[in-house]
């Protein structure tokens, strides 16, 4: 599964391999091009030194074979050099002809049959870098001859110790003749694929090198990002040098400053590796630093007649150095894990054979190609990494920012939270003051009142007196009762009633049949109704013992959905009426019916002599019993 | 019954009950005492086999007094004789050691009764009192609530039993008949609730007053 995901990252990456592979096919393909019917091309030439303006036809000269590199042909001369090329206008020709010079390093005159027609720029320090300028001149008709037509050529260049890379030393390629309209074309294609797309490259590399230097400033953290910005903006620096064609500064201090600016490359590179991989070190750095010193310190101590032996020696140190650093590299990121190493591995290594190819042209091993490979497919690799470093960054900016909104929320939670305790706490606050408070009054009623109505029950020669102090005793201690209680639930209130009802008829040797729900009661009673049902039961069975005379009492407790309903039925005499009709009061009945109707229930009194009594208290449920 | 304390300090009231007591108990020696203070002092100096002990004192609980006897004294009965009728008063002076708690305003004859129904030895038990104790050792009998190093005192299976029938509501004659046992074995059940109760606290008190460094020993 692992590995799977690590290939098919490793695929998505083919996509750049593709293009390089398509820009080496070009160079290719440019290569083998077939020449035009109508176009001649000029092998060799008759070639002598001299910087005199006219070709110096009384000197010696030699016959070469074109193109003429002077590293091959002149190891220790400088420029400049006249090239005689003779030809014949092709038949049946255009109009307007035109010789185009593929390559001439690094600047040319041209004169035909003796009249100069043609300059590519400075022919003296700073010499016009025309190197990857192909050249085009156009035949003034006027000066053409059918036959015997001789193109003086003068090139100045370097002899190849004299510049830091093999492109840069003195060459004169093959010359070819032709009509203006073809050559032109052939100039225009050239000048796209080494120079226009180089620049357009160029260009998009470097916004993206400033912008990734642009975060790896404002993330200081993330080290290599600057590295790759710095190095990335090296690198165009760099290859500016390719189509720059005038320099303020003579040639040997143009290639020296291009050889310090390797060695700074070279050092960004192995930064931004060691800081991508989590490997940077002090001494490393430090050697760096020393290595962009001596550099330049050995160009100038070798002098300019040895310039390319020297730079060529520290950049073979450098590649050892970056190819040592991609292995150290690639193996953190294995060890890692991560997702980089399949891409970073195809994208250093085709990085390192591009280098190594580079290196064996400097070597003259390999022929080097006609478009600048490495200048090209550098800048698609550094785009490539670039783009996959802006990822990661975009992705830990999202990272970032999922992190600080679920903190948010997370904060938001907690002060909710906070709040809803501290809300909590109030109440709960309020509540134990409350309770206190009510605790309070209750025992002064006690202590005060409780103690006076108390000796008056007990020392009072009228038990009438007595009595009513008694039940002033118990009133005062049922509103206590609900001044303090707290909410109980009716199956513990039923058993309270059931206890004492039960224990109060026993006594007075009357049978009892109570019967009440014992299961799934789960409603609470308020402090409330808790104690005025309990007097109403109690006024109840009172009358029970004192007045009916029953020998059989019936209890029943329904809950229903809507109410609650308690009947108390006896078999005694019933209650006699008064003369106007009314139940009597001395048996509390007003009271009763007064205490139902304050918990918005009402107390029915069925009674008539010689049927018993039956008391039918209806309480709704919801409201007064579990206020 | 030889020597009665006797701790109220209403003197009309100390006066009624002093009478009712002579009434239940004609060949006793009442001791009578109206501070807390007043009372200890008494049980250092005399043996008695009951007390009649109010709760709400000028100088303190009769709580204090009821435990100090159950410590001094632990053949004592103590009954508690009060106006208030809560569970706050009621359950610690029953886990002090009291074996009785009425209620000071009932008839004479109620009065009369009950306390002779007590010093028979049938301790008061309302479905109050049991969901109380029930609720005790539900929480003594959960160890990680349970304070470290107290002595495990639980209730037998048929104690319980008792608890839950007395908390449901019915009466002490009314489980006997369920359980188809006697009254009497019923009220010894109760007897050793009560008990166990006390055990259980004063070993918890024993605990706090360690803690708190007040152990002199």
């Amino acid at each position: 599964m692992h590995a799977r995901r690590r290939l098919s990252a490793a695929l998505s990456w083919l996509g750049p391999i593709a293009l390089v592979g398509l820009l080496v096919w070009a160079s290719l393909a440019a290569r083998s091009a077939e020449p035009e019917p109508n176009v001649i091309e000029l092998n060799s030439a008759l070639t002598t030194g001299g910087a005199a303006e006219h070709f110096p036809a009384d000197q010696a000269s030699k016959l070469i074979a074109l193109p003429d590199e002077w590293s091959n042909s002149r190891p220790r001369e400088d420029g400049p050099v006249w090239y005689r090329l003779s030809f014949d206008a092709p038949v049946g020709s255009e109009p307007l002809l035109a010789a185009y010079i593929e390559r001439v390093c690094s600047n040319a005159e041209v004169h035909l049959n003796g009249v100069i027609i043609y300059s590519g720029g400075r022919m003296t320090e700073p010499v016009t870098r025309n190197c990857y300028y192909p050249q085009l001149v156009t035949l003034p008709g006027g000066l053409l001859h059918a036959e015997g037509n001789t193109l003086d050529i003068k090139l100045q260049g370097y002899t190849l110790q004299k510049v830091s890379s093999r492109q840069r030393s003195g060459e004169l390629s093959q010359v070819r003749i032709g009509p203006l309209a073809v050559l032109a074309e052939e100039h225009a294609s050239k000048m796209f694929w080494s120079i226009s797309l180089l620049q357009i490259i160029t260009t998009a590399t470097t916004m993206l090198g400033a912008f990734v230097l642009f975060l790896g400033w404002m993330n200081r953290q993330e080290a290599h990002l600057t590295y790759f910005g710095l190095l990335t903006l090296a690198w165009n620096a760099l290859t500016a040098r390719t189509w720059l064609q005038q320099m303020p500064f003579d040639n040997g201090t143009t290639e020296l400053l291009v050889c310090v600016g390797f060695s700074m490359l070279a050092a960004l590179v192995v930064q931004f590796l060691l800081s991508y991989g989590g490997l940077r070190s002090r001494v490393i750095e430090a050697i760096l630093l020393t290595q962009c010193l001596l550099v330049p310190m050995t160009l100038v101590l070798a002098g300019p007649q040895r310039l390319f032996t020297v730079s060529n020696a520290w950049y073979l140190l450098m590649v050892l150095e970056v190819m040592v650093v991609t292995v150290l590299y690639l193996h953190a990121e294995w060890r890692a894990e991560g997702e980089n190493f399949w891409p970073m591995a195809v994208m250093l290594s085709l990085l390192g054979v591009l280098i190594l190819t580079e290196r064996a042209m400097q070597y003259d091993w390999f022929p080097a190609p006609h478009l600048h490979l490495l200048n090209l497919s550098m800048p698609i690799l550094l785009s490539v990494v670039g783009a996959r470093q802006l990822k990661a960054f975009g992705l830990a900016l999202q990272a970032a920012e999922n992190a600080r909104n679920s903190l948010e929320s997370r904060v938001a939670e907690a002060t909710a939270e906070m709040e809803r305790n501290y809300v909590q706490m109030a109440e709960l606050r309020v509540e134990q003051v409350t309770e206190k408070e009510r605790k309070r009054i209750a025992g002064d009623l006690h202590d005060d009142l409780g103690a006076k109505l108390l000796t008056i029950v007990h020392t009072s020669e009228s038990e009438r007196i007595s009595t009513l102090a008694r039940e002033a005793l118990e009133e005062m201690r049922l509103s206590v009762r609900g001044l303090t209680g707290k909410p109980l639930p009716v199956a513990d209130a039923l058993a309270d009633w059931r206890a004492e009802t039960v224990s109060r008829l026993g006594q007075a040797g009357i049978e009892v049949d109570w019967r009440s729900p014992t299961e799934d009661v789960s409603q609470q009673l308020s402090a409330r109704a808790f104690v005025q049902t309990t007097r109403i039961l109690r006024e109840a069975v009172s009358n029970v013992i004192k007045h009916s005379g029953a020998s059989h009492c019936k209890v029943r407790c329904t809950l229903g959905q809507q109410d609650f309903v308690l009947v108390v039925q006896d078999n005694g005499n019933g209650i006699p009426m008064e003369l106007d009709g009314k139940l009597d009061r001395g048996h509390g009945m007003a009271s009763m019916k007064h205490r139902a109707k304050q918990m918005q229930g009402q107390c029915l009194v069925e009674s008539g002599p010689g049927y018993g009594t039956v008391i039918r208290l209806t309480l709704p449920l919801g409201t007064s019993l579990t206020l | 019954m030889n020597k009665i304390l006797l701790l109220e300090d209403l003197p009309e009231i100390r006066a009624w009950l002093k009478a009712l007591a002579l009434q239940v108990f004609p060949q006793a020696h009442i001791f009578e005492a109206a501070r807390v203070h007043d009372a200890l002092a008494l049980i250092t100096a005399e043996r008695f086999e009951v007390a009649l002990v109010d709760l709400g004192l000028p100088d303190g609980s009769g709580v204090d007094v009821v435990a100090a006897l159950r410590e001094a004294q632990p053949e004592a009965q103590s009954v508690v004789v009060t106006i208030h009728d809560d569970d706050d008063h009621l359950f610690p002076a029953l886990q002090a050691g009291a074996f009785g708690y009425l209620l000071k305003e009932q008839p004479r004859e109620h009065f009369v009764e009950q306390l002779q129904r007590i010093s028979q030895g049938e301790p008061p038990l309302s479905p109050a009192i049991a969901r109380r104790v029930i609720a005790y050792f539900a929480k003594q009998n959960k160890p990680q609530e349970r304070p470290q190093n107290l002595p495990h005192v639980s209730l037998t299976d048929r104690e319980n039993e008792v608890l839950l029938w007395v908390a449901k509501g019915f009466t002490l004659p009314e489980i006997g008949v369920q359980l188809n046992l006697s009254r009497h074995t019923i009220a010894d059940y109760v007897k050793q609730i009560y008990r166990k109760l006390n055990v259980s606290s004063r070993a918890e008190a024993a605990l706090e007053a360690q803690r708190l460094g007040l152990f002199r020993r």
